[in-house]
Order: structure tokens, then C-alpha cells, then sequence
């Protein structure tokens, strides 16, 4: 497809051309600058909600099953589901569509994403992959990590409400204790309610949060048994309740933060190729075997490969 | 284009629950550096091309062992078509008649590949026919 007409078929919502260019983000197809330009002002207008947690955790069901119920209120609907790359031959099963059948039956517009060795939870294009996919008019953005360890954070840098699912039996209350994924969530979901020992995992979470630092919002905990439909109509209470705080709450200050985050990143890394191409990659290499004969430290050598 | 990779739906229509050549195909497919969609089992034609088309995909795999083949080839095709989405490729596989094959070729099948098949061949074919 021609670059203008598949700007102009963009503009009309067109899910070919959103899906085409989706593959072009993600490629980081040299088209992609072009179209963004052209696209900006129209992006930006959906609420993005992350849902993140361990792998089997059911993060793609409770997807799915939120989806029906935006539908439900009359929202349009996107959803991203992020899964992982093979470090080892650059593959991957993407499966989360797996779980998305009555999603996929309402006709949301649902898109596989492979991790391509980005580590964070998401991909490295993801941000801009939720513009593209706020070409199709959605109300609503969701956006799955891959199963997430506990230094997954980075969806928290994207979503406006992020929901963080938990299952019983992966470990004791130290773990709840501990600092990365259960610290980022806005909502904690206790899924597999019906298996022994969820009681006793919210009532930790709970405990957790108590001994935290008191913020204005305290992350509800929803008990949740995906697979029977159980408690996603109070899991979606919480997220209309943490969006009505966020909106009375300064949100374009929180979305202009990430916008910030984002454009820093971006910054660094563009600087980082500008200078790599400036000196060159054998002055990096002999700055290298300097530091590592003694010769020089490191910090001298960021120095002197700075005033180059 | 260097990131660009090579992205295959694999979708097991009908109503047999005889996954297992589909699986195969996927992770062959994924050791070999390709993005496979997998689907799961009873998924409808529409079903198929709608998450084809918002995946953007190079390819459809379809599975089938019942013998339903003679009904979803000529739908997914025409689902297609009405979708401006011919240059999505179909490639099938499971039991189909020998003698049917050329009939399917001729309406759109790009290629079907029979019980004993080396998962080698499939993914040559595909990489292949993207280049």
C-alpha cells in the first residue's frame, strides 16, 4: 500500500490499514515516522488499562471477559496481548488469542505481540502500537504483558490503570513483601478464587498494602474465578473508580509524566546511535581493551568518548 | 525491513479436536524464527479471517482431519476475497484427498501439505514464498 493512501485509509478507521500499520511499529519499518507525524493529533483518546502477572495467572481470560463488559457499556474496545520472544531463534507461539474467543466473537480488534527480546513486559514498540491501534476510534485500550516476573514494571509507564493478577500457591507472605510488580498495581486481583488459599493470598496482599505507605488511592483487592465469570463486574467497578480518581486527580499531569518518560528514552537512544556512528564502533572496542588492561577506567573513557 | 518477521496464523476449523499436527506445525514454525498465531480448536471461517487480517499475517495454516475441508477451503477463500485480503496466503494440511488437491490449488489453496510432510519442507515453502 502506498504511504499517503494508507495514511488516508488510517484516518477513516480502516482495520486493514490500522492492522498493517501495527506490523509496520512493530518492524520499526522506516515508513513508521512518516505516518505518525501525519496521525498524532488523532491519537492519544483511549484509557488504557494493563492487566499484568505471572504466567497461567489468567490475565488473557480476565482480558477477555473485561472486553464483553466494556462492550456492554457501549465502549469501543482494542486490546494488545503481549507474549514472549525465543531468545533462541527469534520465534514465538503466540497464544493469548487463545483465550480472547468471545472477544474475538464480538469483533474487538485483537492483536498478538511477540516481546523480540524486549525485557520490561512489553515490547519496545508497544506505546506506539496503542497509538495505531487509537486510529480505530476505541474507548478503551488493553494492553497484556507477557507473564510477568517480578521486575516486570514497564506496563506502569503505559496504562492509566494498572491491574496486577495474582494466584494462590506461588509462594509465602515474604513474597508480597517484596518490592516490583505487587508495588505497581492500582488494582490487585486474587484469580482462581475458588482454589484453597486465595482467602489467605488477598488477606496478605491486604496486609501488605496496610503496611505500605498511605497514599489517597489504596488498591482494592478483587477476588476473582475468571473461569466461572466471577467478580469482573466488581473488577470493572474498581477500574471506573480508579478512573474517576485519576480524572479528579490531575490525570493529564500522570499521562504528561509518561509522556515525558517516554520521549527521554527516545532521546537517549537516538543520542546513543548519533555518538555510536560519530566515533565509531573500533574506538569503542579500544576504549574497551584499555579498560580491561587497566590502562584507563571506565569513567575517563565515557569522558574522553563524550568530548570526541 | 530487517526486524520485519515472517507471521503465520494457525487455526484448526471444524469440529475434530485432533490438535496435535497443528501444534506441531506451530512450534516448528516458531523454532524456526516465524510469529505463529495459534488459535485453538472450532474456530468458524470468519473467525479465521477476521484474527488473520488484524494480525496481518502472511499466512493462514488450516488443520483439518474431518473432512471439512470441502466446506471451509471455498469460505475462508471468499472471506478473502470480500475482505480485500487475497494477498493473506492459505496453506493446509491434514487429510485431504490426493486426487482433490489440483481442484483446491486452482481456487485459492496455496499449497497443501499431507500426512508425512517434514516440518523442513513447510517452513522452506513459506520462507520461500514470502521472499
Amino acid at each position: 500500500m502506498k504511504l499517503d493512501k494508507l495514511i488516508k485509509k488510517l484516518k477513516q478507521g480502516d482495520v486493514r490499514a490500522v492492522a498493517r500499520l501495527l506490523t509496520l511499529i512493530e518492524n520499526e519499518d522506516k515508513s513508521v515516522e512518516t505516518i505518525l507525524r501525519n496521525i498524532w493529533p488523532l491519537t492519544g483518546k483511549s484509557y488504557i488499562i494493563g492487566i499484568t502477572g505471572p504466567p497461567g495467572a489468567g490475565k488473557s481470560t480476565i482480558v477477555d471477559l473485561l472486553a464483553n463488559i466494556a462492550l456492554k457499556n457501549n465502549l469501543k474496545v482494542g486490546i494488545l496481548a503481549v507474549d514472549p520472544t525465543s531468545p533462541f531463534s527469534g520465534g514465538a507461539v503466540l497464544g493469548d488469542r487463545l483465550r480472547m474467543n468471545s472477544a474475538q466473537q464480538s469483533g474487538i480488534f485483537i492483536r498478538s505481540v511477540a516481546s523480540r527480546g524486549h525485557l520490561g513486559g512489553l515490547a519496545a514498540t508497544t506505546r506506539f502500537m496503542i497509538n495505531g491501534l487509537e486510529m480505530l476510534g476505541n474507548d478503551i485500550t488493553l494492553v497484556e504483558t507477557v507473564g510477568a516476573g517480578q521486575g516486570d514494571v514497564e506496563i506502569v509507564k503505559v496504562a492509566d490503570t494498572t491491574i496486577v493478577v495474582e494466584v494462590p500457591g506461588l509462594g509465602d507472605e515474604v513474597q508480597a513483601q517484596k518490592a516490583g510488580i505487587l508495588e505497581i498495581g492500582d488494582i490487585l486481583v486474587v484469580n482462581k478464587g475458588d482454589r484453597p488459599g486465595s482467602d489467605r493470598l488477598a488477606k496478605e496482599l491486604k496486609m501488605m498494602l496496610s503496611l505500605g505507605e498511605h497514599t489517597e488511592w489504596t488498591p482494592p483487592i478483587v477476588t476473582t474465578t475468571a473461569i466461572k465469570e466471577r467478580g469482573i463486574e466488581e473488577l470493572w467497578n474498581e477500574i471506573i473508580e480508579h478512573k474517576k480518581y485519576l480524572e479528579n486527580n490531575e490525570i493529564n499531569k500522570t499521562r504528561l509524566n509518561k509522556i515525558q518518560y517516554d520521549l527521554e528514552n527516545q532521546l537517549s537512544q537516538q543520542l546513543f546511535t548519533k555518538k555510536m556512528i560519530q566515533v565509531g564502533e573500533n574506538e569503542i572496542e579500544n576504549m574497551s581493551k584499555k579498560i580491561f588492561k587497566r590502562e584507563i577506567d571506565p569513567f575517563t573513557a565515557i569522558e574522553t568518548i563524550i568530548k570526541q | 525491513m530487517e526486524k520485519a518477521k515472517i507471521r503465520v496464523l494457525i487455526a484448526k476449523p471444524g469440529l475434530d479436536g485432533h490438535d496435535r499436527g497443528a501444534k506441531v506445525i506451530a512450534r516448528a514454525l516458531r523454532d524456526s524464527g516465524m510469529e505463529v498465531i495459534y488459535t485453538g480448536l472450532r474456530q468458524s471461517p470468519e473467525d479465521i479471517v477476521g484474527a488473520a487480517i488484524q494480525e496481518d499475517v502472511h499466512f493462514i495454516g488450516l488443520s483439518i482431519l474431518s473432512g471439512a475441508h470441502s466446506h471451509i477451503f471455498p469460505k475462508v477463500v471468499e472471506l478473502l476475497k470480500e475482505n480485500n485480503a487475497e494477498d493473506i496466503k492459505i496453506i493446509a494440511g491434514g487429510i485431504i484427498p490426493d486426487q482433490e488437491i489440483p481442484k483446491w490449488k486452482k481456487i485459492g489453496i496455496d499449497a497443501i501439505f499431507g500426512p508425512g510432510t517434514s516440518t523442513k519442507d513447510i517452513i522452506e515453502y513459506i520462507n520461500r514464498s514470502v521472499k
